[in-house]
């Protein structure tokens, strides 16, 4: 019961925070800034601070993060 | 800092945007020779007006008299107040230091994320500039300008359609921001 309550929890926090069009805009132009393929993305993740899992539309992942000062976009 | 070395690129931008200004001080000249023209037509109307004295014949004299003098000086007014109504429209709006640094971080055009990753390549092409102004070649003038074109072409493409008055000041700028980062005194003033 109560891990369905968390993972319920979990979901929902993950379902918001993938809504917020801004950050999916924000995504979208560091990873276009980085020269990447993507074209607009549909969903992302929150991994930690400043650390993003993000979906484009042409089904590419890439996780976008800051180190050191410099936003890092890898793909997954 | 090296942000703030573009943004004080920027900012100085518009001081040597300035400079234009006296460009446009040279158009003047031909709205004060455009001037000159017209005042012309006045000289004639007195010679009209004597018809109109046909009544009063005396007062004429006297008045043609008096009035080659009077339109003389009336000229003159003339030309140097339409001089600055001239100059009013074509300076352009001096683009403030701070100003411009404050509406480049406040701006809401560009996400966190974003500007962040702007400032990293803002601070390599930087770092680019410092390698070419201690001597090393490559990179060459030539090898940085398509870098820098492409950097401020990324910046206006993320500007132009939420703060479109950012973009068209840093636009307008572009030759500015370039002269600065091209030589070195400037470079040197400016990145210290």
């Amino acid at each position: 019961m109560r891990i369905a309550l968390v993972a319920a929890t979990l979901a929902a926090t993950a379902a918001f925070a993938a809504a917020d069009p801004k950050q999916k805009q924000d995504l979208a132009a560091v990873i276009a800034l980085q020269g990447k393929p993507c074209g607009e993305v549909v969903s992302y993740t929150v991994q930690g601070e400043n650390d993003f899992l993000a979906t484009c539309k042409d089904k590419n992942r890439y996780r976008v993060y800051v180190k050191d000062g410099r936003v890092v976009v890898e793909k997954k | 800092m090296d942000i703030r070395f573009v943004i004080a690129a920027l900012g100085l931008a518009g001081c040597t945007a300035t400079p234009p200004p006296p460009v446009t001080q040279a158009p003047p000249p031909p709205t004060v020779a455009i001037a000159a023209e017209p005042a012309p037509p006045p000289l004639p109307a007195p010679a009209a007006a004597p018809p109109k004295p046909e009544v009063a014949p005396p007062a004429p004299k006297a008045t043609v008299g008096n009035t080659p003098p009077a339109a003389a000086p009336k000229a003159p007014p003339k030309a140097p107040a339409q001089t600055p109504v001239a100059a009013k429209p074509a300076a352009p709006p001096p683009l403030d230091l701070t100003s411009l640094e404050k509406r480049l971080k406040d701006t809401s055009a560009i996400g966190v994320l974003t500007k962040l990753s702007l400032k990293n390549q803002v601070d390599d092409l930087v770092g680019r500039f410092k390698t070419f102004h201690a001597g090393q070649r490559p990179p060459t003038l030539t090898d940085l300008r398509p870098a820098f074109d492409l950097l401020l072409m990324k910046v206006l493409s993320l500007l132009q359609d939420k703060d479109e008055a950012l973009a068209r000041d840093i636009d307008t700028s572009r030759d500015a921001i370039w002269g600065v980062l091209a030589d070195h005194e400037k470079f040197v003033k400016y990145s210290s």
